[in-house]
């Protein structure tokens, strides 16, 4: 339920272009200081969400509120939200720095920028033109002008595109100082693991709806574990029956994992069954977001 | 607008091929037009020349590529994240393009007046004068809209450019009498005209009717560029 403690209300929203409706009668929230990741399939418009979230583009229906304002008031709102785009949108003249002191100053607030770009590793490239700078180098550099002045709410959009795993880590690592601080973060991204990792909710989104929304945990409690081996001796003798067999490979999918993965090992020690590649996992966001492309949308879940 | 506009003439000097258009090219056409000013019907004709094509190069050409090339990269929709309003994003963007363009008139100008005669009604010369940079700027705004890439500019300019180019330039060989109002109603054409009246001494009143067909450009350019101009590149 929509509160004034929460930092994004988007009520309703559609978008259409032309014909095509890109976003239908999109309902969500993001909550003062929670990190709130939108994930979605290829096309599940996310990316217009987004934009319209940001006061890029109008909704055809709807309504959007950012940080209790339009999000295209440039005098009330835009100095307490930091942008970092999907893609870069820097002059390629201008140097490192001038593009940060640039940005910087336009969004109307204040900061030390060689502590920035000594915080995104780019102090040694200060001097370089914008338009040298490597795919990882340019995504570091929106994030540092994304973060400049510690804004209240920062839109992330696939910030870690292009990033090796060293400069993801120190890019969550400036994240996390963030929401220490009480910095509330919408994020989209293509790397699940980062959401499962980072997001206080998520929203996942498939053919303009939000198919489904909700803690990690709420997320997945409604899909099995997974248990996976190899054994050229499947007989009825096994405990549990098999989900799926695919030659030597064994798929059983329960909700108890542990319960079950004890009865499994019991009998294969009892009965001298090698279990080759034996592997147990819990499900995962991943789980979540395959069955995106054979359901519908469905009602979000909303936690209290 | 201030950081933007001092960003913008950054990039303008470091930028090769626009630096070229901006400000070389003008510059050396008008040598040419200075050092051969007697093969032309005096100074006045000349003064016009040189507005409408320094102007036309340097304010029409360049603020359209700039734009465009500002659209391309997304440069336009990273301003407009900020907190700048978007008549501020194209005040900083196309201010140094004016700026420096007039300060080159000025002293092509001024080298006119003291090489050959000098400018008899200097007010209006100066209203002309700006009148032919709005003119332009608007004609870039709107064309801009219809432009998807710096490159593509080189081709999107070349209507607006030959239509002034020729209307000055069938002024300055044929005078301003013979089909006095085809010529003041062609873009570029009063503006022309204007220009050389008040070198000539014309008096104010007059110039202000031969204002008014500029005006009315710029008006026209405003009101097309509110419907054409784009933000974002055309998905």
């Amino acid at each position: 339920m929509p509160t004034t403690s929460n930092t994004v209300e988007v009520q309703n929203l559609t978008s259409r272009y032309g014909s095509f409706t890109a976003v239908e009668d999109l309902t969500f929230h993001v909550r003062a200081g929670e990190l709130y990741a939108l994930l979605g399939t290829n096309g599940a418009g996310k990316t217009t969400t987004l934009e319209t979230i940001e006061g890029h583009r109008s909704p055809t229906e709807g309504a959007i509120t950012v940080l209790g304002g339009a999000p295209t008031d440039r005098t009330a709102v835009r100095p307490r939200v930091g942008m970092m785009l999907q893609e870069s949108g820097f002059a390629g003249d201008l140097t490192v720095e001038e593009t940060v002191n640039l940005i910087g100053r336009l969004s109307g607030r204040t900061d030390d920028t060689a502590r920035l770009l000594e915080r995104v590793d780019l102090v040694r490239k200060r001097d370089v033109h914008v338009a040298q700078l490597s795919g990882g180098e340019r995504r570091r550099l929106d994030f540092a002008t994304a973060v400049y002045g510690g804004p209240e709410l920062v839109f992330l959009d696939e910030p870690t595109n292009a990033l090796d795993p060293t400069a993801r880590d120190a890019l969550w690592e400036v994240v996390n100082e963030l929401r220490a601080g009480g910095t509330t973060i919408l994020l989209t991204t293509h790397y699940l693991e980062e959401a499962e990792a980072h997001a206080d909710r998520i929203g996942l989104m498939h053919q303009g709806r939000l198919a489904h929304e909700g803690s990690l945990s709420d997320l997945v409690a409604a899909f099995p574990a997974h248990i996976t081996f190899e054994t050229s001796l499947i007989n009825d003798d096994m405990p549990i029956a098999p989900t799926r067999i695919r030659g030597e490979q064994v798929v059983i999918e329960t909700s108890a994992l542990q319960h079950d993965l004890y009865r499994l090992l019991s009998w294969a020690d009892a009965s001298a069954v090698e279990l080759r590649n034996l592997r147990a996992n819990t499900s995962s966001l991943a789980d979540v977001f395959r069955t995106l492309s054979t359901e519908t949308a469905v009602t979000s879940k909303e936690p209290a | 607008m201030i950081a933007i506009a001092r960003a913008e003439t950054r990039m303008l000097i470091r930028n090769r091929l626009v630096a070229a258009c901006a400000i070389l090219v003008p510059v050396v056409f008008a040598i040419i037009l200075i050092a051969t000013q007697n093969n032309f019907g005096g100074s006045s004709i000349v003064a016009a020349l040189q507005v409408i094509v320094i102007a036309a190069l340097g304010v029409y050409i360049t603020a359209t590529t700039t734009l465009a090339a500002r659209r391309q990269n997304l440069f336009l929709k990273r301003l407009r994240s900020t907190t700048v309003t978007d008549t501020s994003i194209l005040t900083g963007l196309l201010l140094p393009i004016v700026v420096i363009n007039i300060i080159q008139l000025a002293v092509i100008l001024a080298v006119l007046g003291i090489t050959g005669t000098a400018p008899q009604n200097i007010p209006m010369l100066v209203l002309g004068v700006l009148a032919v940079e709005a003119l332009f700027l608007g004609f870039a705004l709107t064309t801009s809209g219809l432009t998807n890439s710096p490159e593509h500019a080189q081709v999107t300019t070349l209507p607006v450019f030959f239509l002034t180019f020729a209307a000055a330039f069938w002024i300055a060989i044929t005078g301003t009498e013979d089909l006095a109002l085809i010529k003041r109603l062609i873009p570029g054409g009063a503006a022309a005209e204007l220009i050389i009246e008040s070198w000539n001494g014309i008096d104010t009143g007059a110039a202000v009717s031969l204002l008014l067909p500029t005006l009315a450009w710029v008006v026209v350019a405003c009101v097309l560029a509110t419907q054409l101009f784009k933000w974002e590149p055309r998905r």
